[in-house]
């Protein structure tokens, strides 16, 4: 081995990127964005999981254990407690409201006070019964990860508050899941797995067919041809929905075999999300590989949309834990929008008309990089 | 066979001047940032003529091809193919374009490619059927069909490339350096197919840099800068050059229009 040649070789493939203006940035600033993201999400805990909190508790103020509970959940920023009903509120029926908010995913959890709480905790001290004052929660059991935080934050309030009390009452908490009755991590996670399959495959698919597609001049015969583009961007959306549907398909089965995973509502639902989304996948694959000049150009796409996607759309973990600087991000990452709905039908159990802003979302976004898509490929000529 | 020659030369010469042409160009322009790549270029091509664009490297003939075809677009000028203004719309399953690079999916069967570029021309079952295997014929890969593209030499990727353009047996063909990379055997038998797409009436413009194949053209265009410098028959040009194959010519016409 001569050195003199090995630094030949070096110098090559140095200045082959010297020449490379967008690689050059793309190699200082992936790594920043990634170390970025990654920090703020791992670090992450679950925080402002939005609460209703009905506290019809009778007890004065200054006595009221719930009040102190309610008190404590305020300090940290674990619940969002976005509304308490009182002991005056209860002709609204608020337990009633709590309950249907649930229902409707506006927010994960009602935390109900019994008009009796204090008297129960303070008549049941020292009691030898077992009987304990209840904590009612009604939960939505979509994600593992929340019920779990919910319930842990509750339990150190109530350990706070009766910290602060010369006896020890007992008080327990009961949970009564909304939806999600006996779903487990795999069940929130198999959604999740299926959107990012979907994604990863469509997307990188896309890029690098198209970007073969342009390299070997095939594009340019195609293009003398009668096919018109959006003819060209139709055909490569349909192709890559039906791989994503096969592939969604396949990821069922399997979850349901090995895992016994619960699908609640209709595999049919879940299989249009994911049609939808793979098309529009590809369309940005399309419209991203259509700015490259070059192959690596357009495989440092991959990583750049991947990414963020991976850790900012609640595939892993719910969007409770992305950190709120990060949590507008969140907003706009398409997988977001397509595991939200998938988890929706198949743990909630929720039909088409319950997930139309999901489904709204999506059929804008493919619709905006479909046209985006085959509006650059006229640009070319 | 001189004879013959002559008869196209007539042919060709009545045809450039003719107004219907099947190709003609006025003052077409087009230009890259700074630079020019086709500078004012006053073409006419007649029908059924093979007509081959000459010219070293970067003297504009792809450029050409690519607008004609509705690759690129036009800085300035005006080009009419079959009579349309380009960038063509109603005549574009007339026309047939094989580009430079061999521009066949590798990944598909020969057939597959072939298939594909049929349905693109809405052909139906029947004639494409026919048409393939007329093709396969043609191009010696009949026993090939279903063969991966990525497994055939090159040489018979070349002739697959063709048969996609042909597939649709197009009025005008369009081949930009069809024979850049053929091996002689190869080329001799391209130069076959070409004489027998003019002999079916056929219109083919064609690029390339090698001047001894442009001999056999009807009528040779003579690509400098952009700019043609000089336009006809190779005995016309070879003759009013007082020189013996087209490359001398080409070099006698270079120096006339200067640097």
């Amino acid at each position: 081995m001569r050195i003199d040649r090995v630094l030949a070789v070096a110098r090559k493939n140095l200045r082959s990127l010297k020449h490379d203006r967008r690689t050059i940035g793309f190699l200082v600033l992936m790594p920043l964005l990634m170390i970025t993201i990654f920090g703020y999400t791992f670090g992450g805990d679950v925080k402002n999981i939005e609460v209703y909190i009905v506290n019809l508790d009778q007890a004065p103020a200054n006595q009221s254990i719930s009040a102190a509970i309610i008190a404590d959940l305020e300090t940290r920023d674990t619940l969002d407690i976005v509304r308490i009903y009182g002991p005056s509120d209860a002709g609204v029926d608020p337990v009633g409201i709590g309950r249907d908010k649930v229902k409707d995913a506006n927010i994960w959890a009602t935390i109900i006070f019994n008009e009796t709480f204090t008297q129960d905790a303070t008549r049941l001290a020292g009691d030898s019964s077992g009987q304990s004052a209840l904590v009612r929660m009604m939960v939505d059991g979509t994600n593992p990860n929340i019920v779990q935080a919910i319930s842990n934050d509750v339990l150190t309030a109530i350990r706070t508050a009766l910290g602060s009390r010369a006896f020890v009452a007992p008080i327990a908490i009961s949970t009564d899941l909304v939806y999600g009755k006996d779903a487990r991590f795999i069940d929130f996670f198999a959604p999740g797995v299926m959107g990012l399959a979907a994604m990863m495959v469509t997307f990188m698919l896309s890029i690098i067919s198209f970007i073969h597609e342009r390299s070997t001049s095939t594009l340019d015969r195609l293009l003398t041809t009668p096919v018109t583009e959006g003819e060209i961007v139709a055909g490569y959306a349909l192709a890559f929905g039906l791989v994503g549907l096969i592939q969604s398909t396949v990821i069922i089965l399997a979850a349901v075999a090995l895992f016994d995973i619960q699908i609640v509502g209709n595999p049919l639902t879940v299989l249009l999300i994911v049609f939808v989304f793979g098309a529009g996948i590809q369309g940005l694959g399309f419209l991203l590989s259509s700015m490259a000049k070059n192959e690596f150009q357009a495989v440092q796409f991959i990583p750049l949309i991947l990414f963020p996607s991976i850790l900012l759309s609640g595939v892993f973990w719910p969007i409770e834990a992305v950190p709120a600087v990060l949590r507008p991000i969140s907003n706009f990452i398409p997988l977001t929008y397509a595991v939200e709905g998938m988890r929706s039908v198949m743990i909630r159990g929720w039909g088409i008309g319950d997930i139309w802003l999901q489904i709204g979302v999506l059929v804008v976004f493919a619709c905006v990089m479909l046209l985006l898509s085959a509006y650059s490929l006229r640009k070319r000529r | 066979m001189s004879g013959i020659n002559e008869g196209k030369a007539k042919r060709a010469t009545r045809a450039l001047e003719g107004a219907g042409d099947t190709i003609h160009t006025h003052k077409l322009r087009k230009e890259f940032d700074t630079l020019v790549a086709v500078d004012d270029l006053d073409l006419k091509v007649g029908h059924g003529l093979l007509y081959g664009m000459i010219g070293p490297n970067g003297s504009g003939k792809t450029t050409v091809i690519k607008m004609l075809v509705g690759l690129l677009r036009p800085t300035a000028g005006k080009a009419f193919v079959l009579g349309e203004k380009v960038p063509i719309k109603d005549n574009v399953s007339r026309i047939g374009y094989m580009p430079q690079e061999m521009a066949i999916y590798t990944d598909l069967t020969v057939h597959e490619n072939l298939e594909l570029f049929s349905a693109l021309y809405s052909m139906d079952r029947e004639s494409f059927k026919k048409r393939e295997q007329e093709l396969l014929k043609v191009i010696d890969l009949s026993d090939r069909g279903d063969n991966l593209v990525s497994q055939l030499s090159g040489g018979m990727k070349h002739r697959v490339s063709l048969a996609c353009t042909l597939i649709h047996d197009p009025e005008v063909v369009f081949l930009d350096e069809p024979t850049v990379g053929v091996d002689p055997e190869l080329r001799v038998g391209f130069w076959k197919y070409f004489a027998d797409l003019k002999a079916r009436g056929k219109t083919v413009i064609m690029t390339t840099h090698y001047m001894d194949e442009a001999v056999r053209c009807d009528v040779v265009g003579m690509m400098r800068l952009g700019k043609l410098i000089g336009e006809g028959t190779p005995k016309e040009l070879m003759a009013s050059t007082a020189t013996s194959d087209l490359e001398s010519a080409f070099m006698v016409m270079a120096k006339k229009v200067g640097t």
